[in-house]
């Protein structure tokens, strides 16, 4: 009895040690990704296809990667973390998990407004957190602004969802950077209060909402709006058409429209430093930004690169030219505007 | 007590491993509780003011309504199909178990999708009935509508449960009560439920678990729970030191009511004598088989056909677009990975059982139920406790254990034991002390006796665990993700990868996948448990 424990014993700690990898290999890369869209998947391929180098892909949520690479510490075997939200970027910054990335051939792949003035982090791609309305209901006259939202003629007509979801936390820590927290807050409660429904579902659901006439604008990422539009089904494809597109914020003295990108960095410890920067170089490189155009919707941060044809037709706007990283430097304080204006 | 201590010495070995085991599978809580030291309250005290009161509220809301709801769906037609016969009861017994194998947020995802404005049954109105167009384009996102999902997926764990114990009180009480001159309704209320109470319980407390763990449902219904606020600390704060001092709150609170449980339990221990003819022997009147027809079509459709049926119609609309070698693949991962963690937890299982039966120690009695405690944790966290422990491992020996398939297993077996425990404890209990005598006497050691003649006793009860163990792992998703090796998928992975992203139709062929192996497994599950 004893001697076939201790044979058990014996056989599973050979397995764990087996089954245990090393760190560094020499032609390969490891990354935590928050992007789960199978357009990366074929953005590695072709990457190894070009230069041989293997990539290894952990995807989980972005918290609970920060919250590994932290405890892993120098011990962990990511090269590369990626998010889909700046917030989370700043952030393991903030926490010490990053190194610098100053390489000129990644750097001149970029328009020079996306890059980070701290070069924590490289921008893939960007989008921006439009406004969208009932063709039938509302008067793109009528649109102007974020801050214009809390106006009362929209009384149970807005749609939005979750105060949860990190695109509304990165657009409310825009509001603060750019109109102060004072202003935020009294935005925020006139938000709620011109709610037509609790905050809930996804983007998608905010605009079938609209659809479905439960509301009648809503605020959302510009790319499902390019997904629903080339939906394979009749029901999404026309709930994509009774809506049209806005973007916020483009007069003259306005902000211009808030946009955040979905960004990758390296790791402070990054076992395989090398490769890992020719991954960046890579993905930023206008073949690679013109595969993650036409797949997901998204904008390029490459100059080169123009937008899918169904993007390109809502026209060129201006951008909000915030310092991205305030989106993760207020994010605390949009969160607790958020709890104390109600905005579930 | 004499004797006992004499056979703890005997044991001893047996025990100190036991205790070994025991410690293994809490030391995650334990990590947890080292987490929490010395963090900053500020976070902890704002959660308490502005949020932990409309949490708890909602919570406890959406728990009142999903357990009852899956009484109406799991005790009713348990009863009838236990104590009734009638033409199709083997096949609606076997389809209403089959349930389980849908995930609570596919479920949520499903109907969410289904019932919206641009979703089949809405255009099926528009299109058909014109005029009811305004009555159902309604937003189905509510509370009350997602605990009913909930229970879809939740109340087979009260049906299984309930149809082992009506089978069991069987025709002597029921012949006695129908002498008494009660009717079936009265029966029903008077013998059948108060005997299945600890079998009732157990269920709910799993049920509970399962809807305080949610996450993905509750947040695409934009429902704040407690674990949502778990989630809020951790992710918009930041702050882990606060979201784990919130987990080990929510775990003493579960602890509580886990003991209040145990305690009900043994006080309603009624040893009952399991009857001996099986077959189920009510009259059917006209009017009681249309509403044993009815209720358990409803459920059956509803619970099941409908999101079945919604997941192939997605397929084949997509169906060009599907890559079969990736669902192969991550079907090969899936079954791998659920096979390994389900026989470790049974041997274990078996094991600890084993020794408290021998051994007959207080002690042992009390590790037993605490490693069922690990299952009231949320797995994310659960997930970032094992990280913490295996973190300093990484870096003294230079290796990779965090990311590796036995770390994975070890946090599959500490987060389902519990699953396993209660069916293969019902069953242990049923066989009386003198049966280990009776192997005595025959020269058999103990483990031998063990082997040859308990195991093969309780055969189906084991089969049972594996069964259930396997279709919990196989759906795991927020341990899957965060401590998978680097591009190992599962099925349930890519469901959620898919599902987060708004891409509902692209995850139905994984999801679908999950459910048929499930479908498989519980199969086996219920000709075993018919058998019993």
């Amino acid at each position: 009895m004893k001697k076939n424990i201790l044979r058990v014993i014996f056989i599973f700690f050979v397995l764990i040690i087996t089954s245990c990898e090393n760190n560094q290999k020499p032609n390969e890369i490891n990354i935590y990704s928050q992007r789960h869209y199978a357009v990366d998947e074929l953005q590695y391929e072709n990457f190894t296809k070009q230069t041989g180098i293997k990539v290894n892909v952990t995807k989980a949520n972005a918290d609970e990667l920060i919250q590994r690479l932290k405890i892993e510490g120098s011990s962990s075997s990511a090269d590369l973390f990626i998010t889909v939200d700046v917030g989370k970027l700043w952030q393991a910054g903030d926490m010490g998990l990053l190194q610098k990335i100053e390489d000129e051939t990644i750097t001149s792949n970029i328009k020079k407004e996306f890059l980070d003035p701290n070069n924590f982090w490289v921008p893939l791609t960007f989008r921006s957190r439009i406004i969208v309305y009932s063709k039938d209901r509302v008067n793109v006259n009528e649109l102007d602004s974020y801050e214009s939202l809390a106006d009362k003629k929209w009384e149970n007509r807005l749609l939005i969802r979750s105060s949860s979801n990190s695109y509304n936390q990165a657009l409310m820590s825009s509001i603060i950077a750019n109109n102060g927290p004072k202003v935020a807050e009294q935005w925020s409660s006139d938000i709620v209060s011109n709610l037509a429904r609790d905050p809930k579902g996804n983007d998608r659901d905010q605009v079938k909402a609209i659809a479905a006439g439960q509301g009648d604008l809503a605020v959302v990422n510009s790319y499902y709006i390019g997904l629903l539009l080339s939906s394979e089904k009749e029901d999404e494809l026309n709930a994509g058409n009774s809506v049209g597109v806005f973007f916020p914020n483009q007069r003259v003295d306005q902000s211009g429209a808030h946009i955040n990108v979905s960004g990758i960095a390296l790791t402070k410890n990054s076992p395989n430093k090398e490769n890992a920067l020719k991954l960046i170089a890579y993905l930023t490189s206008s073949v690679a930004q013109q595969t993650y155009v036409d797949n997901t919707y998204e904008y390029s941060v490459n100059p080169e690169i123009e937008p899918n044809k169904i993007v390109k037709q809502w026209g060129d706007f201006k951008k909000d030219n915030l310092d991205l990283n305030m989106l993760g430097v207020k994010r605390n304080e949009a969160i607790r505007i958020f709890d104390k204006t109600g905005w579930k | 007590m004499e004797i006992s201590l004499n056979q703890i010495k005997k044991n001893s070995f047996k025990s100190l491993i036991v205790v070994l085991l025991a410690f293994i599978i809490v030391l995650p809580i334990i990590a947890l509780f080292v987490i929490s030291i010395g963090f900053d309250t500020t976070n902890f005290f704002y959660f308490a003011d502005y949020l932990l009161l409309d949490y708890t509220l909602s919570t406890l809301y959406l728990l009142v309504l999903t357990i009852f709801f899956s009484f109406l769906f799991g005790i009713v037609p348990a009863w009838f199909i236990s104590t009734s016969k009638f033409k199709g009861r083997r096949f609606y017994d076997l389809l209403l178990y089959l349930p389980l194998a849908i995930p609570t947020y596919i479920m949520a995802f499903s109907y969410g999708d289904i019932l919206s404005f641009s979703g089949p049954f809405q255009s099926f109105v528009r299109d058909f009935i014109p005029s009811l167009t305004t009555l159902v384009n309604q937003d189905y996102l509510q509370i009350e509508v997602l605990s009913i999902l909930l229970s879809f997926s939740l109340y087979p764990y009260l049906y299984a449960a309930c149809r082992i114990s009506f089978s069991l009180i069987g025709n002597n009480y029921i012949n006695l009560s129908k002498n008494l001159g009660l009717n079936e309704l009265k029966t029903f209320f008077k013998i059948g439920i108060p005997l299945s109470l600890p079998a009732i319980f157990s269920a709910i407390f799993l049920i509970s678990m399962e809807v305080l763990n949610e996450y993905g449902a509750v947040s695409y219904f934009g429902i704040n729970t407690y674990t949502s606020g778990i989630f809020r600390a951790w992710g918009s704060m930041a702050d882990m030191e606060t979201a784990s001092i919130l987990a080990i709150l929510l775990f003493l609170v579960v602890c509580f009511f886990f003991f209040i449980e145990r305690w009900i339990t043994n006080r309603y221990n009624y040893s009952f004598k399991s009857n001996s003819d099986l077959s189920p022997n009510f009259k059917n009147s006209y009017q009681k088989l249309v509403l044993i027809h009815i209720t358990s079509l409803i459920i059956i459709l509803a619970a099941f056909v409908i999101p079945i049926i919604y997941m192939v119609n997605n397929i084949f609309v997509d169906f060009d677009n599907i890559d079969f070698f990736d669902v192969f693949n991550l079907s090969k991962n899936t079954i791998f990975i659920s096979f390994i963690a389900s026989i470790l937890i049974i041997l274990v299982v078996l094991f600890i059982q084993y020794v408290k039966r021998i051994s007959n120690s207080k002690i042992l009695n009390f590790v037993g139920e605490i490693i069922s405690l690990t299952y009231a944790l949320p797995g994310a966290v659960i997930g970032i406790s094992i990280i913490l422990l295996f973190a300093p491992i990484n870096d003294s020996l230079g290796f990779l254990l965090i990311g590796s398939i036995p770390v994975l297993v070890y946090a599959y077996f500490i987060r389902y034991m519990a699953v396993a425990v209660s069916p293969i404890l019902t069953s242990f209990k049923k066989y009386p002390k003198k049966l280990d005598d009776a192997g005595k006497s025959i020269g058999l050691k103990p483990f031998q006796f063990f082997r040859k003649i308990f195991i093969p006793l309780n055969n189906n009860a084991i089969i049972i665990a594996f069964c259930i163990c396997f279709v919990d792992i196989m759906k795991d998703l927020p341990l899957t993700l965060i401590l998978r090796p680097f591009n190992f998928d599962t099925l349930a992975t890519q469901t959620y990868e898919y599902a987060i992203e708004e891409m509902i139709t692209k995850s139905s062929i994984y999801s679908l996948t999950i459910i048929i192996f499930g479908i498989i497994l519980l199969s086996i599950l219920s000709i075993k448990q018919s058998k019993k």
